[in-house]
């Protein structure tokens, strides 16, 4: 019982890496650009697909298809290419509505997503049908008497890297500094000879690489990757980000968790939970933002007369 | 916008504004069963290029727009009188295309769908992503209630309505306290959860849906059968598309009293300022539940006859994408227009079933014309117009 129990817990903590990999991309463009950019999830779920294309054709460049270096090299340049394909979103798309209405930005990536989507569809060979998509590591470590499969081990350890690295980014570089001017006075940070301009590239290079991980992941847990996976995976991760507050980075992780600790808890313990689980998760969401209308770590927006 | 001057109406100014009213209506209807008989993919695009100029020359010379406007407020009961008379007599110009008829029947649903969403977001700017939840709504209360228990189409109508207004209700009462991104949240979350339940509840049939939903009658006359009027026989889509055009002719009225309402007004005012709102002693809380309401109530009656139309309805009908269409038609249209809603709900349902002959690539492509349009004309194809009293 205890041995399920503890795999139950690691389940939670995996899933709940992969949520917030995604998550922090919605709250950190939120809290920099003002506006909600709904395809991120779509943007994230294009690096499976692009790391396929790269194992293929680099391993068949090099005439070993399943050599390490290459996997590792195909994983880190579709990372890249990712993160160049969100800057590229912005300066086509989403860059036009930075003075609109938000709801106009909203519905703008809405539809952004399903052109993604559909261009995954109909770009990638068989794009319609579920390709699989290789674990990442296999095999299991013992710690402590308990089983711990590799993969788990891997996806926690680099989402906390990623977590560390973008929280230094934010709160030790010149970059941070400029990008949380940016977010709390764009005219201002201007006068300050920043450019707001490069600043929202940075951003959604940095947003778009790290769901890309997220993306990879998420990929390899599922075994498969799917074109429409990031209509759900999009879903939950703006959810998680909303849950958390907008803008707050342990926000994003802490709504993650939440989200993540609730799907495995109504899978494991709910009889035909799994078809369940996506109400229960949006129950959840209505129920906190019910009791904290601005998220569990935003600030309350009420105006008081 | 300043306000305009009309010039003092002459005789020969009375004219031109009677015949301005008669030829943009009937271009309008021209335009329209065109564009529904073409079956060429290059026609269509070049209709498109024509729309398109059309709402450029718009754009660019405001006078024509502003002619059009006055002559349609001049002449408001010639333009009434002559919009019914070509509602009425529009089937017979379609040649007995059934394809053409279905088409203008959900088109005309979805009309109703957007009005309904406009409530919400034109004029008092809530983000509603749950439309598309209460339209399933309607449609599932009355198709269970006429396979489970044999009620009419006529009682279902008004039950199914009443369904959708609770659900609405209860999704406004969370709704108070979150705004903007967050509100949109509480109403996405709330599409999926009736998508979720409507796809794996027993009594709703799961992912296979609701089938054999009863055809319509009226006194004996079965919506089946073949409509015949003066001798001249319609097909059978034709009883749904007179009905269908007396829900929006309800909703047009509807919109229209609402819109010059108080209640119109304590919602515009919401839109501006939700505080200087609450100053004023508008009951914010109130006004945004009852925005609520009344979306559901009016999707509850298009789903109830989408629902008998098809005979068929599965969760798939009602995903979280269908309320972002509807959301897409309210903000091409133009948000708080009714013309400009209704304009757009055409568009949006016509074109990807025009573009069937780009089959797979259709669903892109309408992505792509949505960013477009929202790129180009960001206020949407009519824009809002500033209220008008006493000329």
């Amino acid at each position: 019982m205890s041995e399920l129990f503890f795999q139950q817990i690691l389940n939670w903590i995996t899933l709940g890496s992969v949520y917030a990999l995604i998550a922090l991309g919605f709250s950190l463009l939120f809290g920099v650009l003002n506006i909600i950019h709904f395809s991120h999830g779509d943007v994230s779920l294009l690096a499976p697909f692009l790391a396929l294309t790269l194992i293929s054709a680099l391993g068949a460049a090099i005439g070993d298809l399943n050599s390490l270096p290459v996997f590792i090299l195909a994983l880190l340049v579709a990372i890249a290419i990712t993160g160049v394909i969100g800057v590229l979103l912005d300066l086509v798309v989403i860059q036009r509505f930075r003075k609109a209405p938000a709801m106009m930005a909203l519905v703008a990536t809405v539809a952004l997503g399903i052109v993604l989507r559909e261009l995954i569809r109909h770009l990638f060979p068989n794009g319609s049908n579920p390709h699989a998509f290789p674990r990442l590591v296999d095999g299991d470590v013992v710690i402590a008497g308990l089983t711990v499969p590799l993969f788990s081990l891997m996806v926690i350890v680099v989402s906390i890297l990623a977590v560390c690295a973008l929280f230094y980014m934010l709160n030790r570089t010149r970059l941070g500094l400029h990008i949380k001017a940016v977010s709390q006075d764009r005219d201002a940070a201007r006068l300050m000879a920043i450019s707001p301009g490069r600043i929202f590239r940075a951003t959604f290079f940095v947003a778009s690489a790290i769901g890309a991980i997220g993306g990879l992941f998420f990929s390899s847990y599922a075994g498969m990757a799917r074109f429409d996976f990031s209509v759900d995976v999009g879903l939950i991760g703006f959810s998680a980000a909303v849950v958390g507050g907008l803008g707050s980075m342990p926000g994003a992780i802490i709504g993650s968790l939440l989200i993540a600790g609730l799907d495995t808890f109504v899978q494991a313990v709910v009889p035909n939970g799994a078809s369940y689980r996506l109400v229960f998760v949006f129950l959840l969401v209505i129920g906190v933002l019910v009791f904290r209308p601005a998220g569990l770590m935003g600030r309350t927006l009420v105006e008081k007369v | 916008m300043t306000p305009r001057k009309i010039p003092a109406p002459g005789a020969s100014g009375a004219i031109m504004g009677m015949a301005t009213v008669i030829a943009v209506e009937l271009v309008g209807a021209l335009f329209l069963r065109q564009f529904l008989l073409i079956e060429d993919w290059r026609l269509v695009i070049g209709l498109l290029l024509i729309f398109g100029a059309a709402m450029m020359v718009m754009e660019r010379v405001p006078t024509v727009e502003a002619r059009i406007e006055a002559a349609f407020a001049r002449h408001g009961r010639l333009a009434i009188l002559l919009g019914i008379v070509i509602v009425l007599g529009f089937p017979f110009a379609l040649e007995g295309n059934t394809y053409a008829l279905h088409l203008c029947v959900i088109s005309m649903l979805y009309a109703v769908l957007a009005l309904a969403l406009n409530f919400q977001l034109g004029s008092a700017n809530i983000p509603n992503f749950a439309t598309g939840a209460s339209y399933g709504i309607g449609a599932y209360a009355s198709a269970l209630l006429a396979l489970n228990f044999g009620v009419s189409f006529w009682l279902a109508l008004p039950a199914a309505a009443i369904v959708a207004t609770i659900f609405g209700f209860l999704l406004g009462i969370p709704s108070m306290r979150t705004r903007d991104s967050y509100l949109a949240l509480v109403t996405i979350a709330f599409g999926v959860v009736i998508h979720q339940l409507l796809n794996n509840l027993e009594f709703t049939g799961g992912p296979n849906g609701l089938v054999g939903i009863p055809v319509p009658e009226l006194f004996g006359h079965s919506f089946g059968d073949p409509l015949v009027i003066f001798g001249h026989s319609l097909p059978a889509q034709a009883n749904f598309y007179y009905l269908s055009a007396l829900l929006v002719l309800i909703s047009i009225i509807f919109a229209g009293r609402l819109h010059d309402s108080r209640v119109g007004l304590a919602w515009n005012a919401l839109r501006t300022d939700e505080l200087a709102a609450r100053c004023q002693g508008i009951n914010v809380t109130w006004y945004k539940v009852l925005a609520f309401a009344v979306d559901a109530f009016l999707a509850g009656f298009a789903g109830t006859i989408y629902a008998f139309y098809v005979g068929f309805i599965s969760p798939d009908n009602f995903t979280f994408l269908v309320s972002v269409t509807i959301m897409t038609m309210v903000i091409a249209g133009g948000m708080d227009n009714i013309l400009g809603v209704i304009v757009g709900a055409f568009l949006l349902t016509l074109l990807p079933e025009k573009l069937r002959a780009f089959s797979d690539y259709r669903i892109l492509f309408f992505g792509v014309v949505v960013i477009a349009f929202l790129m180009i004309r960001p206020q949407g194809l009519f824009p809002q117009r500033l209220r008008r009293y006493g000329d």
